[in-house]
């Protein structure tokens, strides 16, 4: 009895506050917009079932792909988080390589310096790049006075804004998957590698690099998946040009407050986003079947 | 080539031993002819690890063909020789000299060696084939040619139903043996092997031992081998080095490093040995007489070089050559009287420990090769311990 509770305990966890919640989206999802507290109708009737049923339809989704706003920040959402994925692995590769092949003593500090910007609110730490990247800020000060530049970069409230903020953001998530299996190699493979002809460069493609594939495949996951339902950073640093369907979908529920078209956004985002989740675990699994 | 290795490996050993391919490999020595060129010479290598000096001023020739067995404990610099001389250590000074090319400042991938690891280092991502194919990739063979390359190597080492699978669908034996084939695959002139059995349980040792070797002599290549088990070092090398702290203590074949060994360290290091201990009185004509204390006949032995008067000796007696009796002998030059102290009964062999008058404990075996039932040394027995004095070796360090 007690080990039936014990294992029941991450199964109610899961229950009421991923699937229960997600129903209820999903079901504001397939209801109309009302003038109302709650603003949406039909309510939940208990004593009416089959009535309830009646008014509920698809209107919304189909609305939603109607709409080129949605499937444009859907696609936009996805190239967005796309290369911000390809750019914090090329950032976070030669970091992660760096860690795994300092001195064994000094790794856990180096590992703690990534968790590091954690300790700070999110919200924050993208409020400081603004400072950074505004036309009178520290980075156009900075190169201005070095006489790299005559006229201020118009960084902030574009795209490149974006990708800053996101590879910023999101490349612990990148670096620690990475280093956790570019640390796991032996290095004999490099003097195995080294012993039958191989130089460096060459040994990096052939033995290094495929035996951290897990990790870059984690690490993408990890970056890709938020990245693209992520709102702050295109609010704050992209402006009203940049369209993310995270923007959306926060846009259509707090300032139209249009909940059941909102709802819709996000049932499709998450749609969206079950391909990479499936493949992340997938990978997972296999990572964990290879250790054994 | 080692003829002598097979008779003189350690006597306590009831594993049967190696009877090697006989005569024309018998006077394999080209250490000894100085027509010949070694293939590897180190001089005076020395390497440093900060403070530590992990190899001493090394000076050493290793021949074409040889089987090369670099001995000694843990932390003797052993690795260190043939991690320099793969290339993944720089010597602090001196030269490293391959088929007379100065090799000491080419990286790894340019060196005419390969090595196998002891951790095997087997690429997990690669199959059993691409791992033995690996090095050949690198020289731009073409495909066909890496092929039957590879297919070479896995027969020699009977791995050809495993071409497919990845290291770890393999068991530790099938590990070696890969790890071998790929060391082998590029045909270098040098194949350095660093403790390459060392993760095999023993039965699984004895049988690669003789593969090793086997494979060394078809395939003709100069075998090196870093290991710290005397017995495999005596049943596969055509010479021995012992090394401790950084230095050489002697470089000799299995059977001289047994039969005449130059200093305790290494008698004590190859096999059982007894050693007692004693004082030249004089020396005369090559022959040197030593007291060895209250109670003991002085007995003389062959000085060795270098020998003074009033000079601390030792005697290196081998347990198997000492015969042990009731009765005196009536014309043994070198005898002892003693009292069994303790017997171990093996099976095929006995092995008796006898206090001497001085306190002195030496160790003698016996092979049971009739029933002694009639008359069983035992316990408490008074004895009389006997050798032939060319068997007695005097050690001055």
């Amino acid at each position: 009895m007690r080990r039936w509770l014990l294992i029941a305990v991450p199964y109610l966890w899961l229950l009421i506050f991923f699937l229960v919640p997600f129903f209820i989206v999903f079901k504001i999802s397939l209801s109309d917009i009302a003038t109302a507290i709650p603003p949406y109708t039909p309510t939940f009737d208990i004593t009416d079932i089959r009535g309830f049923l009646s008014q509920l339809d698809f209107e919304n989704y189909a609305f939603i792909f109607s709409d080129s706003l949605y499937v444009n920040a859907y696609f936009s959402a996805l190239k967005i988080a796309g290369i911000s994925t390809v750019l914090t692995l090329l950032v976070a590769y030669p970091i992660a390589y760096g860690m795994a092949r300092a001195p064994k003593e000094w790794q856990p500090t180096l590992v703690m310096l990534v968790i590091l910007p954690f300790w700070t609110s999110f919200l924050i730490r993208v409020y400081a790049w603004i400072g950074i990247l505004k036309k009178e800020g520290l980075l156009n000060l900075f190169l201005m006075n070095l006489g790299v530049i005559s006229e201020p970069l118009t960084i902030m409230n574009t795209p490149t804004a974006v990708y800053i903020g996101i590879v910023y953001s999101y490349l612990p998530f990148m670096i620690l998957p990475l280093y956790a299996s570019l640390e796991k190699i032996n290095p004999s493979l490099l003097e195995a590698a080294a012993d039958l002809g191989s130089p460096p460069w060459k040994a990096f493609w052939q033995v290094t690099f495929p035996l951290s594939m897990p990790g870059v495949l984690a690490g993408c996951f990890l970056v890709f998946i938020p990245a693209t339902g992520e709102f702050v950073i295109p609010d704050l640093l992209g402006g009203s040009d940049t369209l993310m369907i995270g923007k959306t979908l926060w846009f259509e529920f707090f300032a139209n407050r249009d909940w059941p078209v909102s709802s819709a956004v996000a049932v499709v985002l998450l749609l969206v986003l079950v391909v990479p989740i499936v493949l992340f675990q997938r990978n997972q699994e296999k990572e964990r079947e290879a250790a054994r | 080539m080692t003829g002598a290795a097979a008779q003189s490996s350690s006597p306590t050993s009831t594993q049967p031993r190696a009877v090697r391919t006989p005569a024309p490999q018998s006077n394999f020595a080209p250490w000894k002819d100085p027509s010949k060129a070694p293939i590897v010479r180190f001089e005076n290598v020395v390497k440093q690890f900060g403070d530590f000096v992990a190899v001493k001023d090394c000076t050493l020739d290793i021949y074409e063909r040889e089987f090369f067995a670099l001995l000694g404990p843990s932390g003797c610099g052993k690795t260190t020789l043939l991690r320099m001389l793969a290339g993944f250590e720089k010597p602090t000074s001196g030269r490293i000299i391959v088929a007379g090319q100065d090799i000491t400042d080419l990286a790894p991938y340019e060196r005419p060696v390969n090595m196998m690891f002891q951790s095997y280092a087997l690429f997990p991502h690669m199959t059993v084939e691409q791992n033995i194919g690996f090095g050949l990739k690198q020289e731009g063979f073409p495909k066909d040619q890496i092929a039957a390359r590879v297919e070479e190597a896995m027969a020699m080492l009977e791995l050809g139903r495993f071409g497919k699978r990845k290291p770890h669908q393999l068991s530790g034996g099938q590990q070696q043996r890969v790890a071998l084939a790929r060391a082998i695959a590029k045909k270098p002139r040098i194949v350095l092997l660093d403790e390459p059995l060392g993760a095999l349980d023993k039965r699984l040792r004895q049988t690669a031992q003789f593969e090793l070797m086997g494979i060394q002599e078809r395939t003709g290549t100069t075998f090196i081998i870093v290991t710290h088990d005397q017995e495999e070092a005596m049943t596969v090398s055509s010479r021995i080095a012992v090394m401790d702290h950084g230095e050489f203590v002697q470089i000799a074949t299995p059977g001289d490093i047994y039969e005449a060994p130059n200093s305790r360290y290494t008698a004590n290091f190859i096999g059982d040995v007894n050693l007692l201990e004693g004082k030249v009185v004089k020396i005369d004509g090559g022959i040197a007489e030593i007291d060895w204390g209250p109670g003991l006949a002085r007995f003389k032995a062959t000085a060795p070089d270098g020998c003074v008067g009033d000079q601390a000796v030792w005697l290196a007696l081998r347990p198997e050559k000492i015969q042990i009796d009731r009765d005196k002998p009536s014309d043994a030059s070198n005898a002892v009287q003693g009292k069994v102290v303790d017997v171990g009964y093996l099976g095929s062999i006995s092995h008796y420990h006898v206090e001497l008058s001085n306190g002195q404990r030496v160790k003698a075996l016996r092979t049971n090769s009739s029933r002694l039932v009639d008359r069983p040394i035992s316990w408490e027995d008074t004895v009389w311990l006997e050798w032939p004095p060319e068997t007695g070796i005097v050690l001055t360090r």
